[in-house]
């Protein structure tokens, strides 16, 4: 019984006989049907916006013909209950409110709300702490010693150093930018109080360093100004994302589900 | 409906409970917001200039170009084989990983990179996109079609492996097509462009438009690429094996969207699963190449992917038996399957050759490619870190039982101690490395396109590479701009001077968080009197070695790595190498390239970590240790006339 069930002819024949019943019983009630100027309207704008030009009155009233036509049928079928407990429909209903429940948040988010929002997310626009540097790179640690003590007595810095693919200056990396860059530890290596004076010799990946630190950024947040396009990027996707959710919650709570 | 709900709850709540308290913040934030609020209207957020530079970096650009790391080749749960594998993690998650956050392996475990990426690019299968992902959800028309029987019910390596291959028989089948559904596809891609868009970051992290055009030839030979789109905006569907399976027609419907403003290149990849295919020197229908195909091929083709985590394709021992360091993570089989790939026309240094001979006898070069690293991970994350390998199929290789790097509980039948599986042939791979001003969608693409580009095995070392008549000394402090003015980078030709050899200028800079390099290598290919030649000459040797003129190889550097620990020697080894070089048997009559290869010290190999922290030996018939290396773009010395 069940693989019969399966077969799209058992469900053919099923479904046509209960509409032949439903049909019979009810075919002799009238209903009337008004095209209204709106309704003309809408069919002529739709034309128009496929087709680029006004249809002309021969083929508006075909349109309308065939809209009375399908408007027809779509009554009956309503009448017929055909849309319920169809899954086809079903799922193109709840497909339809869901882009409504998504789309209609994302719209125009006014300054007080991105703020809002900023602020009770701020742990996603923070920013680590920040290193500015000079550095002079050398192979050898002997060379990094005579070239501090030639800084302490006034050698121009640009005239030392070793060619290395390493940058002379970096501006705001983090740590994690230094660590990745110099070698593990590398950040940690270096004395954040000692800004404007060349110290080191510090130990890298690549041999041993001589930094200048002229700014030590603390960690913060990242200004609203600064954040403004991730916020409102952030604030869009997390409301599209939370809509639906909150749109069924509610409607979940205006009804009455009991599971028997 | 299961699987949606199920991500959706692993997604911070944080709009649904925060942004109710939007009335209560809107005041009290603006005070936190702004450092002197006082003078401002209370409603009104004005920009202050001094505040935005001193705190964020100031967009740099480079002229002399940054090296920027990326991985462009990303499956997600949008990808069917991907959904079968039990990733259920999105487009959105997967960048998210790529700029630093962890995500959940599908076995529970978390994956962070030790470092965020530069740029990324998710790839998803183009045919059947999203179609698993609907199918497992009981709620959909799609999940009532028969091939979806099942998959909401997928457990272990084992049903899934099944799964996986019934599925794709199912597809291949004449019925394929009812369940290629263009409602839901429209759906994933949507997405997946929406997430790249929305995590692009000019500046600071570039998030590329891709996707995976996933064909193969009648004997499963491999013909996969993945496309890469230049700007914001894509087609509506990407076109896929089932719009055609031959290569050729993704050319012309890239052209067709090039000629209306979306600009896209595709980037072969896994030639060497190609059975011969990949670079063959006939058509789609068999014909010789001829200089039209040729020009469709580069128009659309710049990059090729030369490693991933199914192995190398720079060359085959078999095809280069002088190569010592040829027979490096070469996976034998075709792809998705366990049948022998046939490494004539599936590697790419042969392509370099034939591409030569073919300039020489017909005056065009369909292989004129340069080189990235990618991974193909599957788990939309990444998979090219020895010491943190997760493989790239999701629960069917989480462990390294499942990816035949430890013994099974119970040997096989034969008495064979580990799982039979394609995975063991596997490996921790890839990184493309790009050379560009600054790290913007447009920056990076022009740098594609341009093929001033190289791949790693996963370090990130980088690999400078020039050639030109009057190239600077290599202590010259504007090194760079110099070689940049009066040279070539990689991917770029240069024409020969008759009666002069050009130099080359190589340059490596190992991966402060890896191990240090051993030597840089140059491989030359020529055709002279119609034979195809090629030559491994190392230039640079760590320690201040000097090259054996003999040989042209370095001396061992005793670099060594303790097994019991995975610990390497810190005596040799070196943070950067660089050398000049000039070919003493130049030709400038000759077609040649010219590609660096630069090695890494020994390190354990993934299998040994996966030994080590399971506390067996390391499997016997797998190398314990390997060598991370770099490979460049070539330079092309072609002749004046």
């Amino acid at each position: 019984m069940i693989s019969f069930l399966r077969q799209p002819l058992a469900w053919f024949l099923c479904l046509s006989g209960a509409l032949f019943i439903a049909d019979a019983r009810t075919s002799d009630q009238t209903e009337s049907l008004v095209v209204t100027p709106a309704v003309r309207a809408r069919i002529a704008l739709l034309w128009e916006t496929q087709m680029g030009t006004e249809p002309s009155a021969s083929e508006l009233e075909s349109l309308i013909a065939g809209w009375i036509e399908e408007e027809v049928l779509y009554r009956e079928a309503l009448r017929l209950g055909l849309d319920r407990e169809d899954s086809i429909i079903r799922r193109r209903l709840v497909q339809k409110l869901n882009f409504i429940a998504e789309s209609d948040p994302v719209a125009e988010p006014e300054d007080a709300t991105l703020l809002a929002f900023y602020n009770a997310n701020l742990e996603d626009f923070r920013l680590p702490e920040r290193f500015t540097f000079r550095q002079l790179t050398f192979r050898q640690e002997a060379s990094a010693q005579a070239a501090l003590i030639a800084l302490s007595s006034g050698a121009d810095a640009a005239t030392l150093g070793e060619s290395t693919m390493l940058n002379r200056a970096y501006s705001y990396r983090s740590a994690l930018d230094l660590n990745s860059t110099f070698g593990m530890g590398f950040a940690s290596r270096l004395d954040k109080a000692l800004v404007g004076t060349w110290q080191g010799p510090v130990k890298s990946s690549f041999g041993f360093h001589l930094v200048l630190l002229t700014g030590v950024e603390p960690e913060q947040a990242t200004p609203f100004s600064a954040a403004r396009s991730k916020v409102i990027s952030d604030y869009q996707q997390a409301n599209k994302q939370h809509a639906r959710q909150r749109y069924l919650e509610n409607l979940i709570n205006n009804t009455e589900i009991r599971i028997e | 409906m299961r699987n949606t709900i199920t991500r959706k709850s692993q997604t911070p709540q944080r709009g649904l409970t925060k942004t109710a308290l939007i009335p209560v913040l809107a005041v009290s934030s603006l005070i936190t917001a702004c450092s002197e609020p006082a003078t401002q209207d209370s409603l009104t957020v004005t920009d202050t200039t001094l505040e935005t530079t001193s705190v964020t970096a100031v967009r740099e650009t480079n002229p002399l170009r940054n090296a920027y790391f990326g991985d462009l080749h990303v499956h997600t749960m949008y990808s069917f084989d991907a959904f079968i594998f039990g990733t259920t993690s999105s487009p959105d998650d997967a960048y998210d990983f790529a700029r630093g956050k962890t995500i959940v392996h599908p076995a529970g475990f978390p994956m962070t990179l030790d470092r965020p990426l530069d740029f990324y690019g998710v790839t998803d299968h183009a045919f059947y996109l999203g179609i698993m992902r609907q199918m497992a959800d009981p709620s959909t028309e799609i999940s009532k079609h028969e091939a979806a029987e099942g998959l909401d019910k997928l457990t272990g390596a084992a049903s899934r492996n099944a799964k996986f291959q019934d599925v794709i028989g199912f597809m291949r089948s004449d019925r394929g097509l009812e369940i290629n559904d263009a409602t839901i596809r429209k759906d994933a891609w949507s997405d997946i462009v929406a997430a790249a868009n929305r995590h692009n970051d000019p500046g600071n992290f570039t998030a590329f438009i891709a996707y995976e055009y996933t064909s193969s030839g009648a004997d499963s030979g491999n013909l996969h690429r993945n496309v890469i789109f230049r700007g914001d905006s894509a087609p509506e569907l990407p076109f896929s094996r089932l719009d055609s399976l031959n290569p050729e027609d993704l050319w012309t419907w890239m052209d067709e969207n090039r000629a209306n403003g979306i600009e896209s290149l595709a980037i072969p990849h896994n030639s060497n699963g190609s059975n011969g295919n990949m670079f063959s020197l006939s058509d789609w229908a068999g014909n010789p190449l001829d200089s039209a195909y040729s020009a469709k091929r580069m128009r659309n083709e710049p990059l090729v992917e030369i490693t991933q985590v199914k192995g190398t394709s720079d060359t085959h021992p078999a095809l280069s038996p002088n190569d010592e360091w040829a027979d490096f993570e070469i996976m034998p089989y075709r792809i998705a399957t366990m049948l022998q790939s046939e490494p004539n026309g599936s590697y790419l240094r042969q392509a370099y050759l034939n591409g030569i001979s073919l300039d020489n006898e017909k005056g065009f070069n369909p292989f004129k490619v340069g080189v990235i690293g990618s991974s193909d991970t599957h788990n939309a994350t990444y998979a090219g870190d020895e010491d943190d390998y997760w493989s790239k199929t999701g629960l069917r290789d989480a462990d390294g039982v499942l990816r035949g790097s430890v013994p099974l509980d119970t040997p096989n039948a034969d008495g064979s101690e580990y799982a039979v599986t394609a995975q063991n042939t596997w490996g921790a791979s890839g990184l493309a490395g790009v050379w560009a001003e600054e790290n913007t969608r447009e920056a990076l693409y022009d740098a594609f396109r341009r093929k001033e580009t190289f791949g790693t095995t996963g370090p990130r070392m980088k690999v400078r590479f020039f050639a030109g008549y009057n190239l600077p000394e290599l202590d010259d402090p504007q090194l760079l701009a110099k070689a940049y003015a009066d040279g070539v980078p990689m991917g770029a030709d240069l024409i020969a001077e008759p009666g002069d050899s050009p130099e080359f200028i190589a340059w490596v800079a190992r991966d402060a968080l890896s191990a240090p390099l051993q030597r840089i290598q140059i491989i030359k290919g020529w055709v002279a009197n119609g034979i195809a030649e090629e030559q491994v000459i190392d230039i640079a040797c760590s320690g201040g070695a000097a090259v054996d003129p003999a040989t042209n190889r370095c001396p061992d550097n005793g670099a060594r790595v303790n097994l019991s620990d995975c610990s390497i020697s810190t005596s040799s080894g070196e943070a950067e190498l660089r050398a000049k070089w000039r070919d003493p048997n130049f030709d400038a009559s000759q077609n040649a390239f010219y590609y660096v290869r630069a090695l890494e010290n020994p390190t354990c190999r993934w299998s040994t970590w996966d030994a080590l922290r399971a506390g067996v030996e390391p499997r016997p018939d797998m190398a314990a240790t390997l060598q991370e290396r770099a490979w460049s773009s070539p330079i092309w010395v072609t002749p004046t006339n």
